[in-house]
């Protein structure tokens, strides 16, 4: 019995396909989910997300959403999402330093914009986490 | 007969409108690509959270939450999506119709200029009106959503609902009602919108046999994140698809003006030639019996 796992963001569907297991990061800590799964509904945390098809593990980093587990279907609903092989660290660095510039530069800006940067920053940290960790 | 002259003017000013439509119908053109690429690729995601949403009201009906709670309604809350310009075939005329429809006391939060214009002009209730370029953020869309959430919180309406120009292909564009808050009537709509874009039946079946459902950290946590969001992103994804709405009925109806400029200037040329050629042989005949008399 296998597993069917898709993760969506609001800008593509990034992975979609049939899995053994996967790893989430939700706030309460790394959810492991294999076949037979209760039925969940649970918040995610920015973090690495570990897809295990046929012995091969897969790594992708993910912003925070949300993620659905029902039956053997898994939907994860994520701010961000992107494949390990995908992040280009070079990228994500000189994006890191200019959210956290803009960071320290605005003092008054609108809450949400805020949140909206400081969201960055912690992707993009995850992103060269996940990046680094296979070397 | 019609002078040369006038006829020569006239193909020229018709020259002069198809010059103009086919500059219009490429602009659109290519921001139609950018507008389709934008709504499309949101729609999995605005669908997925729908469909988690559903799944989940079915589950929590003790949960008092205020976006759950079904009350007796006095006014409707409505986000009418538009366009900010006109020249986009009868594509806001159709979304005013499903307003015309509704009989019942409504108020109104318009996206768009015409929206506002036409909710002024035909006395309705306007709360609010917003602009609608053509480079709206998440961040623009969220004020709207949080301010009818505002409204509905405190009152002012008991409903809100969202009617925008569905999306369909390039010449088909559907004005569709969809109602957000509260969540109690989701699942239909859900299948509505799913029979329309043609998703298969095994993207949807929920499983209303297994009950329950595990929450993490708790129900209140995740409901209190999950529900605003989802207002937010499901007006926004409308505002998208009304956007790739816009352009494409906007290119459409800039080619039908260019051909029809194009028949026009056809049918132009051939009387203005008759009239030259008539002209002609008017001039011939008159030399001819001129040199008859001499």
């Amino acid at each position: 019995m296998s597993l069917t796992l898709e993760i969506v963001t609001p800008d593509a569907r990034v992975y979609s396909d049939t899995i053994d297991t996967v790893v989430i990061p939700t706030v309460e800590g790394e959810v492991g989910i294999l076949p037979g799964h209760i039925p969940l509904l649970t918040q995610i945390e920015h973090g690495e997300l570990r897809v295990t098809k046929n012995g091969v593990t897969q790594w992708l980093a993910v912003g925070g959403g949300f993620a659905e587990i029902e039956g053997d279907r898994i939907h994860v609903l994520a701010e961000h999402a992107i494949t390990e092989e995908k992040i280009d660290e070079h990228a994500v660095e000189t994006a890191l330093k200019r959210a956290e510039q803009e960071l320290s530069d605005a003092k008054n800006i609108d809450p949400q914009q805020y949140e909206h940067l400081q969201s960055l920053v912690r992707y993009a940290g995850v992103q060269l986490a996940v990046k680094r960790r296979r070397r | 007969m019609a002078s040369t002259r006038d006829i020569r003017r006239r193909i020229k000013s018709v020259k002069n409108t198809r010059q103009i439509t086919k500059a219009m119908e490429l602009v659109a053109a290519s921001k139609m690509k950018k507008a389709q690429a934008a709504a499309l690729a949101g729609r999995p995601y605005a669908e997925l959270m729908a469909q988690m949403l559903a799944a989940l009201a079915d589950r929590v009906e003790e949960l008092q939450h205020p976006f759950l709670v079904k009350r007796e309604i006095r006014t409707r809350g409505i986000i009418l999506v538009t366009s900010d310009k006109g020249l986009c075939g009868p594509l806001n005329t159709n979304v005013f119709k499903l307003v015309t429809d509704i009989k019942t006391p409504a108020k109104y939060a318009v996206i768009g200029r015409k929206g506002a214009q036409f909710i002024a002009r035909t006395k309705r209730d306007l709360l609010a009106d917003f602009p609608a370029n053509d480079r709206t953020t998440f961040a623009d869309i969220r004020v709207v959503a949080e301010f009818m959430v505002k409204q509905f919180m405190e009152g002012a309406v008991d409903t809100v609902e969202v009617i925008w120009p569905r999306f369909r292909n390039t010449l088909l564009q559907v004005p569709t009602l969809m109602p957000l808050l509260p969540l109690t009537s989701l699942q239909d709509v859900l299948a509505e919108l799913r029979s329309d874009a043609g998703l298969t039946a095994s993207a949807t079946a929920p499983n209303a046999v297994e009950n329950q459902m595990l929450f993490e950290p708790n129900a209140a946590t995740v409901l209190e994140a999950l529900l605003p969001l989802y207002v937010n992103r499901e007006v926004y994804q409308h505002a998208l698809d009304a956007k790739a709405s816009e352009h494409s009925a906007r290119m459409v109806a800039m080619k039908t003006a260019k051909d029809n400029a194009t028949k026009l200037l056809g049918d132009l040329t051939l009387e203005y030639n008759k009239a030259r050629q008539a002209g002609i042989t008017q001039e011939i005949l008159e030399i001819a019996a001129a040199q008859f008399a001499a």
